[in-house]
């Protein structure tokens, strides 16, 4: 009995927490998607770049890594600021400038992908941070490391905050309007550049924010990037592209039919078994589950 | 106090008789004429980047050390460095510039299987020297071999090795294994798995994972369940950190862990958690037996990368010792020559006195050691020799295991 509860429960902490990080990466993605039509191709380098900044903030400089991610986080607005200011802007009026947007940010993953290999890559092979919070936390039989209830926590609490944003504030409603119709937006006095520029920041910083919760979460290596890319498409491409409703749903999805799969089966089916669950769901509704 | 205008004098007259000196008299020690050439092909970007820097460190290291102590046949010997990016297409095109643009007289250096494979294929098919020091799949020395040789022990040995260690340890006891699907993990695991069954060792879980996996929770309360004695844990890169976390998450003992390698960075990440835990390898700093080489190799390559060598630097060291002790018994930088001089070495490692030999093929006569963790800093780690084992490259069917 006990053994079966320790496997249950293990499903579900991993279910919640992979979902939860999941569904924050491919939310900043379809953000940044649903207003500026730009699939960034460099999410995953994003997202490797929050979490090897904070790396390098805990390990050289003997920083917390609670303070680290959030100082990181801090920083991708600016870092955002700058990109969108000397290139992304520059795309905003390119008829079908999904595809420009594409081939640019496949150009900028490379880059990024170019210099982590080049510096971090020959520090070391594998980046681990000490625990936030030190200890377990026993849920019946199984142990829960504090650290990742922490992750948890703030993930989902990142998650409601962003929904509530959307949903609530002056600034959400107008970036909801960009996302359904920007014409119309435009017409009821939305500055739908600026929300281009504030949705391009918001989507980085969640990104970034997933990034900097992952490496608390785990140790990482360089190779989590197009992982994590690939994962946050396709969200978005189920959860239907700029619903960021969509994309925490479906994460959670990702997450526990993951964790839920790998009992039964080896986690080589397990890993893959979200491309299944996304083929049947696109059969069902092939525009994404959550499109208007 | 500033030194007195005599004592000016007299240090600018000792100067200017050293410079003198220096041009006039024989350098006895320097070696001239065209160097030495050993081609190295090196992961430097690319994922296996870190294996590839720190390997080319500690060979610099070693190039600049006989260099300083007369060369090779009184020529200096020249590391010549090629990125293969991680990439077996860009190994064959760097294996091609430097055999037919920079002549050298040996290729060396891959630290992955895959770029190693790749130059094997090059080297076999164009007769140079290929000297492997860091990559064990078994392949790079399969039978019919003429111009490869391998320094480090091949996979399935380390997998024989293990279940030897566990049979030493705990006979008739039982084993999990859990690792990633990569093609180094699948030959150990091969290894493990012949060899279990000869030493009456039973495989209770035998688990998988994909390349790029994160998370192992699920399959850490799994293998929990089974409750095996040792747990053989091989993740691929931070993987390996992850799942050993998992695991002691779950109420596993670090002594009950087996890593069949352990890098530095490794090491360090499994963290202060893991004392007690068992690793293998092939030399460590904190082995007994350590000669003036290996601690020369220890300073002087913590002063130059901030942190200790362990195995993969010291075989990346050795090779190049190696190479010059080849290339003196065959008394020319002549390429068949060279391959014969390798062929009939029976030489020691330079750092650890443990013999070099190499079979028909070109593997070395094997060796390993099991170390457990003492104690674990945030820059460096103590263990203690547990377990050595020697073995025959042959000893078990390597070849048909990891074809």
């Amino acid at each position: 009995m006990d053994a079966l509860l320790l496997i249950g429960l293990s499903v579900v902490t991993t279910g919640l927490i992979t979902g939860a990080i999941f569904a924050l990466v491919a939310a900043g993605v379809t953000i940044v998607y649903g207003a500026i039509w730009l699939p960034n191709a460099a999410n995953g380098q994003f997202f490797m770049l929050g979490g090897l900044l904070v790396w390098s903030l805990v390990t050289g400089w003997g920083m917390s890594p609670l303070l680290a991610a959030a100082l990181v986080v801090a920083a991708s607005v600016p870092f955002a600021l700058v990109l969108e200011k000397g290139l992304i802007r520059y795309f905003y009026d390119v008829p079908d400038r999904n595809i420009v947007y594409l081939v640019v940010t496949l150009g900028l993953a490379q880059i990024f992908a170019g210099i982590f290999s080049s510096t971090y890559g020959r520090w070391t092979d594998n980046y681990s941070l000490p625990a936030a919070w030190p200890g377990i936390v026993m849920i019946g039989p199984f142990p829960f490391p504090k650290t990742r209830l922490l992750v948890l926590s703030i993930a989902l609490g990142l998650l409601a905050g962003l929904f509530v944003f959307l949903r609530l504030h002056r600034v959400g409603r107008a970036l909801r309007a960009v996302f359904q119709n920007r014409e119309a937006a435009a017409l009821r006095g939305v500055n739908v550049r600026g929300i281009y520029r504030f949705a391009f920041v918001l989507g980085t910083l969640v990104v970034f924010a997933g990034g900097t919760l992952f490496a608390m979460a785990y140790s990482f290596d360089l190779t989590a990037a197009w992982s994590m890319a690939i994962v946050a498409f396709a969200i978005m491409i189920v959860g239907g592209p700029g619903s960021v409703l969509g994309s925490v749903v479906i994460g959670l999805v990702f997450g526990f039919t993951q964790a839920i799969v790998s009992v039964f089966a080896n986690p080589t089916i397990a890993t893959f078994s979200y491309l299944v669950a996304m083929l049947v769901i696109l059969l069902v509704k092939p525009s994404g589950l959550f499109t208007r | 106090m500033p030194p007195s205008p005599r004592a000016r004098r007299a240090l600018a007259l000792a100067l200017a008789l050293a410079v003198v000196a220096g041009g006039v008299l024989p350098a006895a020690a320097q070696p001239r004429g065209e160097p030495v050439k050993i081609g190295w092909i090196s992961e430097l970007s690319g994922t296996w980047a870190f294996f590839g820097a720190t390997c080319f460190d500690a060979a610099k290291i070693a190039e600049e050390e006989i260099n300083a102590r007369g060369g090779v046949l009184g020529r200096p010997i020249a590391v010549l460095p090629q990125d293969n990016r991680t990439d077996p297409a860009q190994a064959v095109a760097a294996a091609r510039v430097l055999d037919s643009q920079d002549k050298v007289l040996t290729l060396s250096g891959p630290t992955s299987s895959d770029t190693a494979l790749a130059v094997y294929g090059y080297a076999e098919q164009n007769k140079v020297p290929f000297v492997v020091p860091v990559a064990a799949f078994p392949r790079l020395t399969r039978p019919g071999t003429q111009w490869t040789f391998r320094v480090e022990p091949d996979a399935v040995g380390w997998g024989y090795a293990i279940v030897k260690f566990v049979e030493k340890q705990k006979p008739g006891g039982t084993l999990g294994l859990i690792y990633s699907d990569y093609a180094l993990q699948r030959a150990i695991t091969a290894g493990i798995k012949h060899q279990a069954e000869r030493s009456k060792i039973q495989v209770v879980s035998d688990i998988v994972f994909p390349q790029g996996a994160t998370d192992a929770t699920v399959q850490a309360a799994q293998l929990k369940t089974r409750n095996p004695d040792y747990v053989v844990v091989i993740g691929g890169g931070a993987f390996d950190v992850t799942i050993t976390n998992q695991l002691l998450d779950v109420g596993f003992r670090p002594a009950q862990f087996i890593h069949p390698f352990g890098t530095v960075k490794q090491i360090l990440g499994w963290g202060a958690r893991s004392v007690g835990s068992y690793y293998g390898t092939f030399f460590d700093h904190s082995l007994a037996n350590l000669n003036d080489y290996a601690r020369g190799l220890i300073e002087k390559f913590k002063a130059r990368k901030g942190y200790i060598p362990a195995y993969i630097e010291n075989f990346c060291y050795s090779t190049v010792y190696l190479i010059k002790e080849a290339v003196e018994k065959a008394g020319s930088t002549d390429r068949t020559k060279f391959r014969d001089a390798l062929r009939a070495i029976d030489t020691k490692e330079i750092t650890t006195g443990i013999p070099i030999v190499f079979d028909k093929n070109g593997a070395r006569k094997e060796y390993m050691y099991f170390m457990q963790i003492q104690e674990v800093g945030k820059d460096t780690y103590r263990s203690r020799e547990a377990f050595y084992i020697e073995w025959d490259p042959e000893v078990i069917p390597v070849y048909q295991l990891a074809p």
